[in-house]
């Protein structure tokens, strides 16, 4: 039987240029997923505290679940997908995650995983969800809406780490903001700053986003304004936060 | 805010008016090692930016009192500083007002197009806690000291002149009307809505006040001696100036200079603006990229309003809704600017002083 997607192109309701975006638009998705799921396993092997760690399970099933349904919507529609976690950015996004991982800093991990990765995954889906709209639109903006849940409650928690010690708070943030936004900068740049991600399945797709409607500059630039709030919510000063932003690859 | 904390006298809301700016303060921040950000990435990310406090000010009176403040950036697009874009404008200006509040601003001051885009909603935005205000009757003040001080360098008398005022219909242009009402020999009204321009004139006839009006700029250009341009158009072009006109630049952006086709004899001074003498100090220093006058000290009269009523410790809307601002206020902020040392900025424009 024919998927979808090849009776949509058939009929002119697809093109070939908007199949490849949105398959790799739910390939980084579901790449990013597996990220998360990974990095919360990772994250309960080192807590000894028995609810903490069930809560980081918990959270990785959480993340799970979300690749799960994006890869079950790819599925249905017979989409291309790439998942590739040792890529040139995702890859070093884990590597910088497992570094604090093995030291069990939960406070880091809770930064990278819940602040940074969050922040873009809330506002990437949201832009994204609009631009698809029909089943695939609501499936984004539905899995967003939990991730934002995800960012409030580790705000919550970052906010009364820094209020103990605002000093060390704010040193050991912008270490990981250098060590890991630096990352995700270069990866949202209008061109790749590494080069190719491993997870497109032909040429970035960045150049192709129009055929949905969308555009790198806004989604960067709402993502970079979803995690500054974070930055606002937490306590960090507006003085030190438009430094950190400057100070960004792009 | 913990016990270490200076508690915030003021905070001024303000936005920039050019990329040079914006790209010379990016790139300074930056380390040096990074190379820098070219303009076009910087616009791909500037108007993404929520507001927020960009560096301190401690502001000295020459009473001997300091106070502190904070620089609060609106991150508005230079180029969207149209009508079409003022739902967001409206949106960044009153996230950076909850952001003062937020911070414990007793004063707020909203400088230059801030406090356009949120007029005649200025009064809603004040707490018990946090008062606001548009800082536009000193700027009005300086506005008109400014020209009775050129006039005077120049010797030019103001009975004697037609005084032309483009953006006569806005808070400024009717403050400096009715300030300039008894002491010129005209008065040239100019505004682009009609309606209001007609308003305003029919009430300066009843008081028998010689003067003419249109929308049009040409049709008043060759009587006037002296303009007082506040309008924040960047589209005004003064072609057919007299000879010898006096000029006060106070609109936003300050870029008269470039529309003016015979420059020789033109006298154009930058205006609204004070000076001062106490000094300031910003932390972080960002002086050096942001600083860019040729005298020391020198401060938008909208936020040396702020600056005066924190030293006063008058914390209230000196400046609120469109079209109070009278000659008494006007008077009296710039009376209790100079007891702290608070003076007209010396005569300057792009070329250097005067």
């Amino acid at each position: 039987m024919e998927s979808v997607i090849i009776q949509s192109l058939k009929k002119g309701e697809l093109t070939m240029e908007e199949f490849n975006v949105i398959s790799d638009i739910f390939s980084q998705a579901i790449t990013g997923e597996l990220i998360g799921m990974s990095n919360f396993a990772s994250l309960a092997e080192t807590i000894d505290d028995p609810h903490e760690k069930m809560e980081a399970v918990e959270h990785a099933n959480s993340e799970r679940m979300h690749a799960e349904g994006f890869l079950a919507y790819a599925r249905k529609k017979n989409l291309k997908i790439n998942v590739n976690m040792n890529g040139e950015y995702w890859g070093n996004v884990r590597k910088q995650f497992l570094k604090y991982a093995h030291n069990r800093d939960f406070t880091a991990c809770l930064i990278i995983q819940e602040v940074m990765l969050e922040s873009f995954a809330i506002s990437m889906y949201n832009d994204v969800g609009h631009a698809l709209g029909g089943e695939a639109g609501d499936l984004f903006i539905s899995i967003g809406n939990e991730e934002k849940e995800h960012l409030e409650h580790s705000s919550d928690l970052l906010c009364a780490e820094l209020k103990k010690d605002p000093a060390a708070f704010e040193s050991k943030f912008e270490e990981i903001h250098f060590n890991c936004m630096s990352i995700l900068a270069e990866f949202s740049a209008t061109t790749d700053l590494r080069g190719h991600c491993g997870v497109c399945n032909g040429d970035c797709m960045k150049g192709s986003l129009h055929h949905v409607g969308l555009d790198i500059v806004t989604l960067r630039g709402n993502a970079m304004a979803i995690y500054e709030e974070a930055l606002d919510n937490i306590g960090i000063s507006g003085e030190k936060s438009i430094i950190w932003m400057a100070r960004l690859p792009a | 805010m913990d016990g270490t904390t200076p508690s915030i006298d003021f905070a001024a809301i303000g936005h920039q008016d050019s990329w040079q700016n914006i790209s010379a303060f990016v790139n300074s921040i930056r380390n040096t090692g990074q190379g820098k950000l070219s303009c076009e990435k910087i616009k791909d990310i500037f108007g993404f930016i929520s507001p927020k406090e960009i560096f301190r000010i401690k502001a000295r009176s020459k009473t001997g009192t300091e106070i502190n403040g904070v620089y609060i950036e609106t991150f508005i697009d230079p180029d969207k500083l149209h009508s079409q874009f003022v739902r967001a404008n409206i949106n960044k200006v009153l996230a950076a007002a909850s952001r003062a509040k937020r911070l414990g601003s007793k004063m707020v001051t909203l400088g230059g197009f801030t406090s356009i885009v949120l007029e005649g909603e200025l009064e809603s935005l004040s707490t018990r806690e946090t008062k606001f205000t548009t800082g536009n009757t000193l700027t009005a003040a300086f506005i008109v000291k400014g020209i009775e001080k050129a006039a005077e360098r120049l010797g030019i008398s103001l009975h004697q002149s037609d005084i032309l005022i483009i953006g006569a219909t806005g808070d400024i242009g009717m403050a400096c009307a009715n300030y300039m009402k008894s002491r010129a020999n005209k008065l040239l009204l100019c505004a682009r809505n009609y309606q209001r321009l007609e308003k305003m004139a029919g009430q300066l006839v009843k008081e028998k006040i010689k003067i003419d009006f249109s929308v049009r700029l040409e049709d008043l250009l060759p009587q006037a001696k002296i303009i007082i341009a506040v309008a924040s158009s960047m589209d005004i072009k003064l072609n057919h100036c007299n000879k010898n006109v006096l000029i006060c630049d106070a609109g936003y952006p300050k870029n008269l200079e470039n529309n003016i086709i015979y420059k020789k004899d033109v006298h154009l001074f930058h205006g609204g603006m004070g000076q001062v003498s106490g000094g300031y100090d910003f932390s972080p220093d960002y002086s050096r990229s942001i600083y860019h006058y040729e005298a020391p000290h020198l401060v938008h009269g909208c936020i040396l309003e702020a600056m005066v009523l924190a030293f006063e410790k008058r914390f209230e809307s000196f400046s609120s809704s469109k079209g109070n601002i009278t000659t008494d206020k006007m008077e009296e902020i710039y009376r209790l600017s100079m007891k702290h040392g608070i003076g007209l900025a010396p005569l300057y424009n792009s070329k250097g002083l005067w």
